[in-house]
């Protein structure tokens, strides 16, 4: 695959509020560049901006000003070189796990002679026995799954993940974190994704956006120089912790005030 | 150590069946006894209604006996092939058929207790004054004697029906799902709505009846425009419901704004979709007897309305029971066809 880089050159966003006069400012001048390869997790408290650059990544949204470049083309709408995966799995209802699969490419017409694409995805998830079941069967974590590999049958060499995990039990959680991460070092896309979990951006980024709001923007840009499988209680794990913690002003016993 | 279950299969390899069985609670002797018991009632209720039939005199002059007792004789028979069939399901380790034969015992019973004491109210004692409401030897010797005209009328009928119901429900469908998704042609549609919306059909028939150069045709269109309301609301409430998340994950899927009516939004909308056809044949079924009693010259309404005028109460009552009948397959099918299509729904909202 070759190389793909995604620029963001001093993009803003503000939202204009509905029932008031007021103007969020959700994003404030931006400017970072990310490439293939990388995980890049965005941690930071809410209104910090993180999810609307990834809608801004999707093309869900308009910057208000500043471009975004996704190999030195600009960002116009949606397109399924970058899949997204949601908080909430979002799977259609009315489809069957293999149809909610193979959704993107029936869409573009490309499912004949891709069939065992699908196979492979639900293959991937382990979800053979499911193949036939509609989403209202499945459990919280099943349902993320499908979501996930969903978004992935593309081979997108963008995965957005926009808080995946954040309905799903510890368990469950820690589990699709470790599967999140297999996919991905396997096909070493470009992944960003917004957590609010500080340990989860740890595990699994190669690169941690730590964002603060009012305006929303990066405060610091860390790289995480640790081989994975990351151990959660290192004392390395535990410095960046501490850092980011610091970061974003949650000083906690070791931290002076 | 012996366990109550003769042979022990492992866990793992239990059948749906067997698991059922496991978990049922087991029953005790009197209350087998019972359901037995209960299976078999509908036949003393057939054999009650015979009996009051053949024994009690009757009241008023009877023709053709033979005509109900044949009718009561089928409906014993057909409850009979129902036990069978039921019994066979039951040899093949398939409990579900006879349980829902149990369940619905008592009701078949009840039936033909109801045959009976009609019977014994009409003809028998003449409580219910004969031929105002005739006994059902007589309705079912009229439907017999008119069987060609009540075919013909029940042809009518239903081709009227279904005419002004597709064309209702097809436009509705084009109009519901155009206002759904657009805004400007909402802006444009829904004052129509609001305006025609609270008419009931009924109010238009007799403009019709001044208007329209065919009765037929005006009758269409009357039954057309309660279809087509209704179902261009409930589609366009259905698709301007569709959560902003699917038509968001579809677009980062690769779906074009086509797509996203076609995949999306539609089938989205489909349950309230039907919804809307449910009561478009609910009211479709109202318009269809109001215009055949009041104007138009075929169907089963104005088969009853002339049977009537010659005072023939008996084919009065057999064309109702026939309407009766119709429009209860008529939802039936409807409803089958929902549940088939609408199958990802079970459980959805469990």
């Amino acid at each position: 695959m070759e190389k793909t880089i995604l620029k963001l050159d001093n993009v803003s966003k503000s939202f204009a509020k509905i029932e008031t006069d007021e103007v969020t400012h959700a994003l404030s001048s931006v400017t970072t560049t990310m490439e293939s390869g990388e995980f890049i997790s965005m941690v930071g408290p809410s209104g910090c901006g993180k999810s609307t650059i990834l809608r801004l990544v999707a093309g869900l949204i308009q910057p208000t000003t500043g471009e975004l470049t996704l190999n030195g083309k600009p960002i116009t709408g949606p397109g399924p070189d970058r899949g997204m995966m949601f908080q909430k799995a979002t799977l259609f209802p009315w489809l069957t796990v293999y149809d909610n699969i193979a959704f993107s490419l029936k869409m573009q017409g490309k499912l004949k002679g891709n069939e065992e694409k699908v196979e492979e995805m639900i293959k991937t998830i382990g979800l053979e026995d499911f193949r036939t079941d509609y989403p209202g069967q499945l459990s919280g974590g099943m349902a993320q799954r499908v979501a996930l590999v969903r978004s992935l049958i593309n081979e997108p060499p963008v995965l957005l993940l926009d808080e995946p995990l954040g309905a799903l039990d510890a368990f469950t959680r820690m589990n699709m974190q470790d599967e999140i991460l297999r996919i991905w070092q396997k096909k070493q896309q470009l992944a960003i994704m917004v957590t609010h979990d500080v340990d989860e951006a740890i595990y699994m980024g190669t690169r941690v956006l730590v964002m603060d709001a009012h305006p929303g923007r990066i405060i610091a840009d860390l790289k995480i120089d640790q081989p994975y499988p990351r151990d959660r209680s290192s004392k390395e794990f535990v410095e960046y912790r501490n850092d980011i913690l610091n970061k974003l002003h949650f000083a906690g016993a070791n931290a002076a005030k | 150590m012996s366990s109550n279950t003769p042979e022990t299969t492992p866990v793992q390899n239990l059948t749906r069946q067997q698991l059922l069985d496991l978990e049922r609670k087991k029953k005790t002797k009197a209350q087998l006894w019972l359901d037995m018991l209960i299976y078999l009632l509908p036949f003393v209720g057939g054999i009650i209604a015979v009996l009051e039939y053949t024994q009690v005199p009757d009241n008023s002059l009877n023709r053709n006996p033979w005509a109900y007792l044949a009718f009561l004789y089928i409906l014993i028979g057909a409850y009979a092939v129902y036990c069978v069939v039921s019994l066979v399901f039951l040899k093949r380790g398939n409990r579900d058929v006879i349980d829902k034969q149990r369940y619905r015992a008592p009701l078949f019973t009840a039936l033909f207790l109801l045959l009976a004491v009609y019977d014994y109210m009409t003809l028998k004692t003449g409580i219910l004054t004969q031929p105002f409401v005739p006994c059902l030897n007589f309705v079912i010797n009229a439907f017999w004697k008119d069987r060609a005209i009540i075919g013909e009328s029940t042809l009518a009928t239903l081709r009227l029906l279904f005419l002004g119901y597709f064309a209702g429900v097809a436009l509705g469908l084009v109009t519901g799902i155009t206002c759904g998704y657009s805004e400007r042609c909402r802006y444009w549609v829904d004052p129509i709505i609001k305006f025609l919306g609270p008419i009931p059909t009924s109010t238009w028939i007799p403009i019709m009846m001044v208007v329209a150069s065919s009765l037929f045709g005006g009758a269409v269109f009357i039954i057309g425009l309660g279809s087509w309301f209704a179902v261009t609301v409930a589609s366009m409430t259905g698709i301007s419901n569709v959560d902003k998340d699917y038509f968001e994950a579809a677009r980062t899927l690769g779906a074009s704004s086509r797509q996203l009516v076609f995949r999306v939004a539609i089938p989205h909308a489909m349950p309230s979709i039907f919804q809307g056809c449910t009561q478009a044949m609910s009211s479709s079924c109202t318009a269809i007897m109001i215009a055949e009693m009041l104007g138009v010259k075929s169907g089963l309404g104005w088969y009853m309305n002339w049977s009537k005028s010659w005072a023939a109460y008996d084919s009065m009552f057999a064309a109702l029971f026939v309407i009766c009948i119709i429009f209860t397959v008529v939802t039936k099918t409807l409803e089958a066809i929902k549940r088939r299509v609408l199958r990802w729904q079970i459980g959805v909202n469990a």
